[in-house]
């Protein structure tokens, strides 16, 4: 008998009719490295909240089927004994803190506290813990003031030091930036050298396809596989089940390098494989030259001269910033801090210059209230519930355009067009708040967009969208530009930043130490190591395999 | 009727709480912040008692003064604890009968929870302040009622009604467009009646 | 973060008094002079209470919560001491309005009654920090759920508060005007309320998934971190509480008999 037995599991949420989870059947063994994918709606979360007991014990709902945890029914003990087992850990970090600890030691003990562990023991365990997760020097802080990155490190402390036999991971860096991320990760690739069994759910399939024995791909609720890594990336219909490979395998396929197993072309998954069959790919290709004709001098939108701005007296977040932006789609990127949210919230007026001045179209909005640049600028707020208080998404839509003074009937038009954009349209009626995040993020885009405005700033609209959702985004930005609209967008994803936007701008220190299209910038090696960055995965694996010339997405390749 | 007071004494219901009661201070906040002639400090108490029940808005209501009157240092709160109990208890039961669906039985429960309101205050009132709220339109009505010699216990009846009533009514008419508004997934972690029904 | 607790963080008598002990102190300070009923009493116990409050040098943050009832007392004042049903004496004129003695003797009665009450809290609430005091509690026996509750509420508001902000932010860009007439402000109040009513009560779900894999539904017995036990000089200040309370009642028999 395996550690881990799933058999024909089924789920349904309390008053809805659609099974979530219908007919669910894998087994796993003890130590082993399981991952979950599928796009957004293909029961994951579900999923993992079965392993955890709280569907059904806490949801209710209806039921069926078995899931055995080392021979214990999860649905049949009390979640405070299988917690024991199973530990859970999901995507939004301020909300897995138990909200009543003041300290990191504190919060972390709590779930010990609440199994009446002896205090020494806790003691021992909090102590561990905070050391395995590399976070021992914030022990004595508030939780609360931590970064997002750091949270999820202290939330996964917190079930570790429980001492669970399965730790089933939901996401755990889908709202965190790339340096969060990439702390969460070094973290879960620690343990998983240290034998616990991790489950784990997760849109970064680079990562996926190093780590995991064995991969189980969902599909609205159903089982489509359970296979090794390089069986389940090779498969031709990841596209329609909203799935993509490993950026290797993604390349392998576009270059026909595989093995054949039976009947199967077999592709590469990790970069390790890649390096085993170098001598397959095709030796040096070299990207054409990019056309660079319409990228000369568009009209002007923003002429910002000398911004200075500070939150605490004596320390500059904007220190002295003189840019103009014209029409080109153009993305700020840089690490956390850099001074980016800041710098479009000048640009959107939420926040006075301490000096210089900001020139929209000629123009200084310095004298301009918020509400009277809506109208012309249209901001879109990273959580969309910040904004969201009507009860159907078209209502919701329609706020902004009937605050800046149009008719009901030109309101709705622009906002059945908006959702259109999103692809939401079908969803106009609902209650936005029954929508999951990734929707509520284009009912808020949706939002501003009807507003019409000449400019569009986004902040971190990729964070928890899926393959299909980025897709979505990518189209309007495209649909924007067309339209004579500026987009101007803070990314952390610089696969989807390479591939949709044509002038990036690198800021570090409240400056900007880089500017130009995506060929130029990614390739000034010096400026993304002071700014902390790395080119997107397409040209650090050209490099790797030795292409010359400038490659920022797949398509690049094939030419 | 033997729901009425049933509850699900579980994690959710210990978040729910704070929740609420934090819910209670930012409308009351705000309240002063736009200048309303309003308290709109029980929006938060209400909503415990639709989602959970009469026990969970009572425990809302209750704790709510007693917290703040422990550590904010607003003591004449914590002698209104027995009134925003009643409140919470009120609306609770209210919609548990099934009220809280339609406007119209949302208007009913305000009257309800203000009618709460002024019959546990007024005695509060009188035995603590001889009769006056504090309010500046309800302590002109019982300042007349006064000069005009009516009873120090009437006088402040009326005091509270003119204040609570509408505020109870502007409140809870905001709790019903919110709590119309909350996902399934969510209202259904109170429901009470529900059992997990099996598939196999 | 801010936190809306009021408690100061200074070593004081009070600040290292047991919770327990300062709740007694209230408990006395408002039972003796309603037991014993004489106005001398709440005069003794505002001087103690005074002298508490300058022992720990926290006098000045006592001020703004008097100011807080400042006006229900002034409402008690003029309201009894102009139409006061008791009213016969005559005791002055200011304008139109005639005062008695009757009614401003009894809105002396209430005002001593709340200032005395107010006082005692401020003893409490400045010089106590609220973890400590549901940690003292729970292990007293309280219920650590709803210690939860209470710590919980301490965190939650200030996060609702940080979130408030964005909401303002993010309704002023999609051109909402907060600023101007009654209705223009009272219009505002429902976009910018209903977001963070709405998503803190949906971040409750995740945040009870979060407790309950915690074992927060665990029926063993919580272990504390640190254990902390009256001491001797906090048992002794109880029994002299006690001690006044039971006083103020012999003296009120004592009282009617003679």
């Amino acid at each position: 008998m395996s550690f881990i037995e799933v058999k024909g599991l089924k789920y349904k949420y309390p008053h809805t009719s659609k099974l979530v989870l219908n007919g669910i059947n894998f087994e796993a063994d003890k130590g082993q490295f399981i991952g979950i994918i599928g796009e957004n709606q293909a029961g994951k979360s579900t999923l993992c909240q079965a392993f955890a007991g709280l569907v059904p014990t806490m949801f209710r709902g209806a039921y069926g089927g078995k899931v055995l945890i080392g021979g214990v029914e999860a649905s049949k003990v009390p979640i405070a004994v299988l917690c024991q087992k199973v530990g859970l850990v999901f995507q939004n970090p301020f909300n897995q803190l138990s909200g009543a600890k003041d300290t990191v030691f504190e919060e972390i003990a709590f779930g010990l506290q609440n199994l009446g562990i002896p205090r020494e023991e806790i003691g021992k365990r909090v102590e561990k813990a905070l050391m395995l997760l590399d976070i021992n020097k914030y022990k004595e802080r508030n939780p609360f003031d931590l970064s997002g990155g750091q949270i999820q490190r202290v939330a996964i402390a917190s079930i570790l030091a429980m001492e669970p036999e399965v730790l089933v991971l939901d996401e755990p860096t889908s709202q965190l930036d790339p340096q969060g991320s990439e702390s969460v990760f070094q973290v879960i690739e620690k343990l998983a050298k240290t034998g616990i069994t991790i489950i784990m759910v997760e849109q970064k399939m680079e990562k996926l396809a190093a780590y995991c024995d064995k991969i189980l791909l969902l599909h609205q609720g159903t089982q489509v596989a359970y296979d090794v890594p390089e069986r389940i990336f090779s498969r031709d219909d990841l596209k329609k089940l909203g799935v993509k490979p490993p950026i290797y395998t993604q390349v392998s396929k576009l270059l026909l390098v595989n093995r054949k197993e039976g009947e199967e072309f077999i592709y590469p998954v990790t970069l390790k494989q890649i390096e085993k069959q170098k001598d397959q790919f095709p030796s040096i290709r070299s990207a054409g030259v990019r056309e660079r004709n319409s990228e000369k001098q568009d009209k002007g939108v923003f002429s910002i001269r000398d911004l200075s701005y500070y939150y605490v007296p004596g320390v500059l977040v904007i220190d002295k910033l003189t840019l103009n932006l014209d029409m080109r789609p153009t993305a700020v990127i840089g690490q956390n801090g850099a001074g980016k949210t800041t710098l479009v919230k000048l640009l959107k007026g939420l926040l006075k210059p301490k000096a210089g001045t900001v020139l929209l179209e000629g123009e200084d909005i310095s004298g301009r209230t918020v509400a009277q640049l809506a109208k012309k600028i249209g901001y879109v707020f990273q959580n969309p519930d910040d904004q969201i208080f009507k009860n159907q998404v078209l209502e919701e839509v329609m706020v902004g355009p009937l605050n800046i003074g149009m008719t009901r009937k030109e309101g709705e038009a622009r906002a059945r067009e908006a959702l259109e954009m999103v692809g939401l349209l079908h969803a106009a009626k609902e209650n936005p708040y029954d929508l999951d995040l990734s929707e509520r993020k284009m009912v808020a885009i949706a939002s501003v967009v009807a507003m019409d405005p000449k400019v569009l700033i986004l902040d971190e609209p990729t964070i928890a969208q899926d393959v299909r959702g980025r897709e979505v985004l990518g189209q309007l930005i495209r649909t924007m530009e067309e339209k004579g609209k500026f987009v101007l967008a803070i990314l952390h994803d610089m696969d989807f930043a390479a591939r949709y936007f044509r002038r990036f701008i690198v800021m570090t220190g409240g400056k900007v130490i880089a500017d130009g299209p995506g060929d130029q910038v990614f390739y000034e090696k010096d400026t993304l190591i002071k700014a902390r960055l790395e080119p997107p995965h397409i040209t650090r694996l050209c490099e790797l395999l030795g292409y010359e010339g400038a490659f920022l997405t797949t398509e690049d390749i094939r030419k | 009727m033997k729901h009425l007071f049933k509850t699900r004494l579980h994690a959710a219901a210990f978040v729910l709480i704070p929740a609420c009661i934090g819910i209670n201070y930012l409308g009351k906040l705000f309240a002063s912040v736009l200048k309303l002639p309003l308290w709109l400090d029980s929006i938060g108490t209400c909503i415990g008692g639709v989602l959970g029940g009469p026990i969970i808005g009572a425990v809302c209501g209750a704790a709510n003064n007693l917290i703040f009157g422990f550590t904010t240092g607003d003591s004449i709160t914590l002698v209104y604890a027995l009134t925003s109990l009643g409140i919470g208890a009120a609306v609770g039961i209210m919609a548990r009968l099934g009220h809280m669906e339609k406007l119209l039985g949302a208007i009913l429960t305000a009257v309800a929870a203000g009618l709460t309101a002024v019959i546990i205050s007024t005695p509060l009132n009188v035995i603590f302040w001889g009769g006056a709220t504090g309010n500046v339109w309800g302590d002109l009505v019982f300042a007349w009622s006064q000069s005009a010699g009516l009873p120090v216990f009437f006088g402040s009846f009326l005091d509270e009604l003119v204040v609570d009533v509408p505020d109870k009514l502007i409140t809870v008419l905001i709790v019903f467009a919110i709590v119309k508004g909350l996902p399934k997934k969510l209202t259904s972690l109170y429901d009470v009646n529900d059992e997990v029904e099996s598939l196999d | 973060m801010k936190s809306i607790s009021l408690y100061i963080d200074k070593d004081s008598f009070l600040t290292r008094l047991h919770p327990f002990a300062k709740l007694v102190y209230i408990l006395a300070a408002i039972s003796v002079p309603l037991i014993g009923g004489a106005l001398w009493m709440y005069g003794l116990f505002l001087v103690f209470s005074l002298g508490l409050l300058i022992s720990g040098g926290i006098l000045k943050k006592v001020f703004p919560l008097i100011a807080f009832s400042f006006t229900i007392l002034i409402t008690i004042f003029l309201i009894h001491g102009l139409f006061n049903k008791e009213n016969i004496t005559f005791l002055f004129r200011i304008g139109g309005l005639t005062f008695y003695r009757e009614g401003l003797l009894y809105a002396c009665r209430i005002g001593l009654n709340i200032l005395n009450m107010l006082l005692a809290f401020a003893s409490f609430v400045l010089t106590t920090r609220p973890a400590d005091l549901v940690d003292d509690l729970e292990q007293a026996g309280f219920s650590p759920r709803f210690g939860y509750m209470i710590t919980s509420v301490f965190q939650i508001i200030p996060q609702m508060m940080g979130t408030m902000n964005t909401i303002l932010d993010a309704q002023r860009s999609r051109g909402m005007e907060t600023e101007g007439s009654l209705f223009t402000r009272a219009r505002a109040f429902i976009p910018l309320i209903a977001p963070v009513v709405s998503s803190s009560l949906i971040n409750t779900r995740e945040r009870a998934i979060a407790l309950e894999v915690r074992g927060f539904g665990s029926k063993n017995k919580k272990t504390f971190l640190k254990e902390h036990r009256l001491s001797g000089g906090d048992k002794m200040f109880m029994f002299l509480m006690a001690l006044l309370i039971a006083a103020s009642a012999v003296w009120r028999i004592l009282h009617v008999i003679y």
